[in-house]
This record gives C-alpha cells, sequence and structure tokens, in this order.
C-alpha cells in the first residue's frame, strides 16, 4: 500500500507532499523523499546508454532496513514524482498506470491560473484526484 | 472531457488584451505595456508546454525541444507548423512561420495621401501596433522554453508581413 506521495520541483523544492499512513512517521517519509532526490539526480546526469532516455526512473529500494520500495518519474519540465510504497511485490505496469494518472493531475493543478509556478500545490480537486489514483492503485495490485 | 472554446473568440480576447494595456492600463508607456503582455505569454507557454508534453520522452538536447515546439507545440496552437528554422549553431534560432495566424486578420492600412513621408510613418504607426501584438506569442515560446529548463530572449520580427520570426538566443 502506498504510503506517500510527493512531487519536488525542478530545484528540489517541494510542491506537494501528502502520506497516506496514520501513523506518526510523517518526517520519516519526508527524509525517505529527499533522500530519493539525489538517486534521482545521479540517475539523470550519467543515462545509461541502453534503452531509451523515457521520462521515468524507476528506483529500486532505497533503504535496504526498510521496508519501503521508492518510485520516482521525471517530466520534461524537470518535475520530480516520487512514490513510497510497502508493497512487496509491485508490478511495473501498475506504477506506470499511476504515475501517468498522477501526472495527468499535476498538470491540471498547474493550469490553474491562480497557481503560481514554484509555490506548493494547494488546490483541493488535486488532493481529491490523488487520494481516488492512491486508493485504485491498492486495489488494482491486491488482485 | 475537453471544453472547446471558438477560435474568434480568442482572437477578440487577444485583440481587447493588447488594446487595454497599450491604451488604457499603461497609455503613453509602451515599454512597460509591452513586458506586461509578454509575462502573460510567460505564464500561459509555463502551463501550456506542461501540458503538451505530458506523453512525451525526455528530450535529450536543446535543438529537440526547439523542434518541439516547432512541430507539436505550434500544431496545438495555431494548427501548423513552424515552416522554417534556422540555427547559427551557437545559441539562435530563428523560427519563421509564413501565415502567423494571429496576425492573418490585421490589415495594413497602406492609403497614400500626401505623399511617401506620409505613408512612410503610417508604415511605421502600424509596424508599432503589430509589434504590440507579437509580445503575447513570444512571451509564449519564452515560457514554455524556460519550463524545459530553457532560459532564452525571444523577439519577434515582421519585416515581411504576413510572415512572422521569432528569433530565440537561448542565454549561456
Amino acid at each position: 500500500m502506498i504510503v506517500c506521495v510527493a512531487v519536488v520541483g525542478h530545484q528540489n523544492n517541494p510542491l506537494y507532499i501528502q502520506s497516506f499512513t496514520d501513523a506518526d512517521d510523517a518526517l520519516k517519509l519526508h527524509h525517505i523523499v529527499h533522500c530519493s532526490l539525489d538517486v534521482v539526480d545521479e540517475r539523470v546526469n550519467n543515462p545509461k546508454k541502453s534503452g531509451p532516455t523515457l521520462n521515468e526512473t524507476f528506483l529500486g529500494l532505497l533503504y535496504p532496513t526498510e521496508n519501503y520500495k521508492v518510485y520516482g518519474y521525471l517530466t520534461n519540465t524537470k518535475v520530480k514524482f516520487i512514490l513510497v510504497t510497502t508493497d512487496l511485490d509491485v508490478r511495473d505496469a501498475d506504477v506506470r498506470n499511476f504515475f501517468r494518472r498522477f501526472h495527468a493531475a499535476y498538470v491540471d493543478a498547474v493550469s490553474n491560473p491562480f497557481h503560481v509556478p514554484g509555490k506548493k500545490i494547494t488546490s483541493r480537486t488535486f488532493a481529491e484526484r490523488v487520494s481516488t489514483i492512491v486508493k485504485s492503485f491498492g486495489l488494482s495490485s491486491a488482485g | 472531457m475537453g471544453r472547446e472554446v471558438s477560435e474568434s473568440c480568442i482572437d477578440s480576447l487577444l485583440t481587447e488584451m493588447v488594446s487595454t494595456y497599450c491604451n488604457r492600463f499603461y497609455a503613453n508607456k509602451p515599454e512597460l505595456a509591452a513586458r506586461r503582455i509578454e509575462a502573460i505569454g510567460y505564464q500561459v507557454g509555463h502551463q501550456l508546454s506542461e501540458r503538451y508534453t505530458l506523453e512525451r520522452p525526455r528530450f535529450s538536447d536543446h535543438l529537440e525541444a526547439i523542434k518541439f515546439i516547432c512541430k507539436d507545440f505550434w500544431s496545438v496552437l495555431f494548427k501548423k507548423q513552424i515552416d522554417n528554422l534556422k540555427t547559427n549553431h551557437r545559441g539562435t534560432f530563428v523560427l519563421q512561420d509564413n501565415r502567423f495566424r494571429w496576425l492573418t486578420r490585421m490589415s495594413i492600412d497602406l492609403s497614400p495621401k500626401n505623399g511617401a513621408s506620409e505613408e512612410a510613418s503610417i508604415m511605421a504607426d502600424n509596424k508599432g501596433v503589430q509589434s504590440m501584438h507579437l509580445y503575447f506569442p513570444c512571451g509564449i515560446i519564452r515560457g514554455a522554453l524556460s519550463n524545459l529548463g530553457i532560459p532564452c530572449a525571444v523577439s519577434a520580427d515582421i519585416s515581411n508581413l504576413p510572415a512572422c520570426s521569432f528569433v530565440v538566443r537561448i542565454k549561456a
């Protein structure tokens, strides 16, 4: 199940962080997201010549001691999406699907004329869409 | 789920925006009006580029991003592609559109009254007004490229209407 999603801007400034557990480890999750940014930067700056340079970077297990899997996604506009999940067997297709829908929700949120680029996303519609996407991710991978 | 807007609405809105900024908000201060209009274009370009790079793989270099602007981005905005792209391979690109959509409805009032000098001044006035209308598309291009990580300066050149050239200078 997904514990945290985050949107980070191109200067590594947080634009949206939402955790979906009721435990008090929000700080730990923020820290995980922060560390994963370094991995994203590393992947981007040293592209493997094999394979096309698609805009998805899948990160493996970041903390071997924790039970988290951290996935990353980098858009054309250098915005990073980070997904933290506790599922042990997550299908590649599910995560790609999740990021596609998340990206669409992000684009709609940013197209809001009252949104200031670079500031946090405060749209309630975006938060609702994200929680819908997160809920359906859990269902599809459980089935 | 897309909602559609009539194109004449957009044309009228743009014309009115330029006219309002030039004649009411910043009357007698064309520099400020130009800067404000360009800033509006910047925000629009920023948001549009976010939307239209949704399903695309990342661009590997500046040329790819400029080609995206010339082909896909321009087709979405103006239903045609840029007709000619030139570069000096040192950070300057010239995008030429032979029939820029937002200028096609503008007339060039060439009614010569008292000889050639009058005609020249009328031409100059018209050029001034038309160049005001070009700050918005320049801003759109600049906003789109900045969002793709390419800071640049964009200017327009309308020496032969209805063709219009946009000069993009990438900041090193």
